[in-house]
């Protein structure tokens, strides 16, 4: 246990990632609507300790009840399309949808067309758009921490609770 | 056979057979050492063909019947890994086997749980539903339980749900233009589906495989089964709740990711591979390099590794649980570490003149061949251990240009049998006109999700995440 905690450290030193400003967090809900797993992959590399995304307040929960973003991968299969929904109306207000990778932005290797569904950006709204095949962990991380997907939709989220509160 | 010398074709011997004759020639193709390796539909209604492999050492024999109809009679009570290949076949393409009964959906979503599940009946059985959507970062599938308290009588899967026809788009494709498909099936067995399809069209073309493009495919399926056995030993830490264990390994994975971005510009290896050429340079000065992190990262995860086989509240989750006995994993066509895992010797790389493996390859094993989880994730340190080792051969030389050179006559159809990090995956490849029929990929989790199935039995329900994860099976190649 202690060389693993040692290891961490290490790595964790080396990764030398940035001190997270303020006190905010984003609950995101992911969904894989047809994807090939490297996004997923990608995605759970952003936990790892060179990335460490919930250091800034990013979490990945169980489920939409939690979650303020909706994080979709894959080009949307017919057989996906009716829980990807349900997942999306079973988030409250206000929630934010983000497209991970190319398939799901609509411009991957998709397969057949009658296999698929409407592209995400017609089924849904989409703020946020992660583009590669995959996108690295390091694009996760910035594109979801960056000023066009976070700040915008936590600062209102911030007032508001501040609201609630005061 | 030594490394350096000429290598025959990874070749296929097809078969045709009579309708009445189909299960006497399956049964005499098992009795004579064939494995089942998979079986598929091809061609359109009336002038439909049905087809099964059987691996014969480094070769294939395809047992192919012409269909004047839509019927055929089973073969699952004598090959039950067949059960998947003929239900997709059912729902994909229209085909009815008698004696497979019932013959329930695999692909098709549109029934009521009552077609595809196993009526489980008595007191206190009651169903524990979870899907398509999962708590974590995973793959989209749905599981029904059948449950009495927290133990698991049945588990019924219903997988396809990232199903995306890439077969069906791959028809009428060039060739060449099939691999994007093939290699996007899936991320994680990305160059095991990229190499098998470029070995399958070589097999079709009369290629023989040159000296550096074994060398470099060999290098390239080394380094996806580096980062995807650090991936598993994470997870199944994960899956305990052992989280500096699983932080620890996750570490060592994205040290893997990066060294392949390096060395080939991409995390997964994606573009790696071509039909019919190498793709993948490698200067000597970059082969040392890498050379030199492997061997840092091979004494980092050893002396992890031992921090995790040493935990003894992590091993007491792992003991006797999920355990998938010898005669099953036979049974059902279990393969790679989960079949090595519960004692089939079967490891695709000891058959492989394609590939640069050679007869001096060994399969490891656990030092207990005992099919639980902990036996799966010994088996994925032990194989770490065989795969830097590769890594360390084959790297001293650079790697350099070199394309298939002709052997012998184009064929029609192409088989090619590749060890992914998850056991065998089998690619087929029908071509006429130099545009493709037919394409098939049938992976290592596909083969494997039915023995997956049974090792839940009889475990509890908390206990099922782990199971899963020491298999990590992916869902998006299965699915396709």
């Amino acid at each position: 246990m202690f060389v693993l905690l040692r290891h961490l450290q290490r790595v964790r030193r080396e990764a030398a990632l940035p001190p997270r400003r303020g006190a905010r967090s984003l609950a995101i809900r992911h969904v894989d609507a047809g994807s090939c797993n490297a996004c997923e992959h990608e995605l759970t590399a952003t936990a790892a300790p060179q990335y460490d995304l919930q250091r800034f307040g990013l979490d990945i929960v169980a489920s939409p009840r939690h979650a303020d973003v909706l994080l979709v991968t894959g080009p949307v299969t017919k057989r996906m399309e009716a829980a990807l929904l349900a997942a999306y109306e079973a988030m409250p207000e206000p929630r934010r949808v983000a497209a991970l990778g190319d398939c799901a932005l609509g411009c991957g290797v998709l397969g057949t067309a009658t296999e698929l569904a409407t592209p995400l950006e017609k089924l849904l709204p989409v703020d946020i758009r992660i583009p590669g095949c995959p996108p690295t962990p390091q694009t996760i991380a910035d594109a979801i921490l960056s000023g066009s997907a976070a700040s915008s939709f936590l600062a209102p989220m911030g007032d508001r609770m501040l609201e609630a509160f005061s | 056979m030594s490394r350096g010398a000429t290598v025959p074709r990874q070749d296929v011997e097809t078969l045709a057979v009579e309708r009445p004759q189909w299960r006497e020639a399956c049964r005499r193709e098992l009795d004579d050492g064939g494995r089942f390796c998979g079986a598929h539909a091809s061609g359109h209604t009336g002038d439909r063909r049905w087809q099964a492999l059987f691996a014969r050492g480094s070769g294939t024999r395809a047992l192919i019947v012409e269909l004047d109809g839509d019927q055929l009679e089973t073969i699952v009570d004598m090959v039950p890994a067949a059960q998947w290949d003929e239900r997709e076949a059912h729902d994909l393409h229209g085909l009815r086997f008698e004696g497979h009964d019932p013959l329930r959906p695999l692909l098709d979503h549109s029934l009521d749980p009552s077609s595809w599940t196993v009526p489980v009946e008595g007191r206190g059985v009651h169903q524990v539903v979870v899907g398509p959507i999962h708590a974590g970062v995973i793959e989209s599938g749905h599981f029904r339980f059948h449950v009495v308290g927290e133990r698991i009588l049945h588990l019924d899967p219903r997988l396809f749900y990232n199903h995306r026809g890439l077969e069906r788009a791959a028809e009428g494709l060039e060739l060449s233009d099939g691999l994007a498909l093939a290699q996007r099936a899936c991320g994680a067995c990305a160059v095991t589906n990229a190499v098998a399809y470029a070995q399958a069209c070589e097999s079709v073309l009369g290629l023989l495989a040159s000296r550096e493009l074994r060398r470099a495919r060999t290098l390239l399926l080394e380094l996806e089964r580096l980062y995807n056995h650090l991936n598993d030993i994470a997870a199944i830490c994960a899956g305990v709740g052992f989280a500096t264990g699983n932080m620890a390994f996750a570490a060592l994975k994205e040290r893997a990711m990066r060294l392949n971005q390096d060395l080939t510009g991409h995390r997964f290896l994606f573009g790696s591979v071509e039909v019919g050429a190498n793709r993948l340079l490698l200067s000597g000065q970059a082969s040392q390099r890498t050379r030199e992190q492997l061997l840092e990262l091979r004494q980092d995860a050893a002396r992890l590794w031992r921090e995790v086989r040493f935990s003894a509240s992590v091993q007491a989750r792992l003991d006797g649980v999920g355990v998938l006995d010898r005669a099953t994993a036979a049974q059902l066509g279990a393969v790679g570490p989960a079949g090595r895992a519960s004692g089939l010797g079967q490891d695709t790389r000891s058959d492989s003149p394609a590939l640069w493996y050679g007869s001096s390859f060994v399969a490891a094993a656990p030092a207990e061949t005992t099919g639980d989880i902990a036996a799966r994730l010994e088996m994925r340190a032990v194989e770490l251990e065989v795969t830097f080792e590769l890594l360390d051969d084959l790297l001293p030389e650079p790697i350099e240009a070199d394309a298939a050179s002709p052997c012998g006559p184009k064929g029609s159809i192409g088989v090619a049998r590749v060890e992914s990090p998850r056991g065998e995956t089998v690619c087929v490849v029908e071509h006429e006109a130099h545009l493709l029929r037919r394409l098939r990929l049938r992976t290592g989790s596909y083969a494997n999700w039915p023995a997956l199935v049974q090792a839940t039995a009889g475990n509890l329900l908390s206990d099922f995440p782990l199971i899963n994860k020491s298999f990590e099976l992916c869902y998006a190649c299965v699915d396709r």
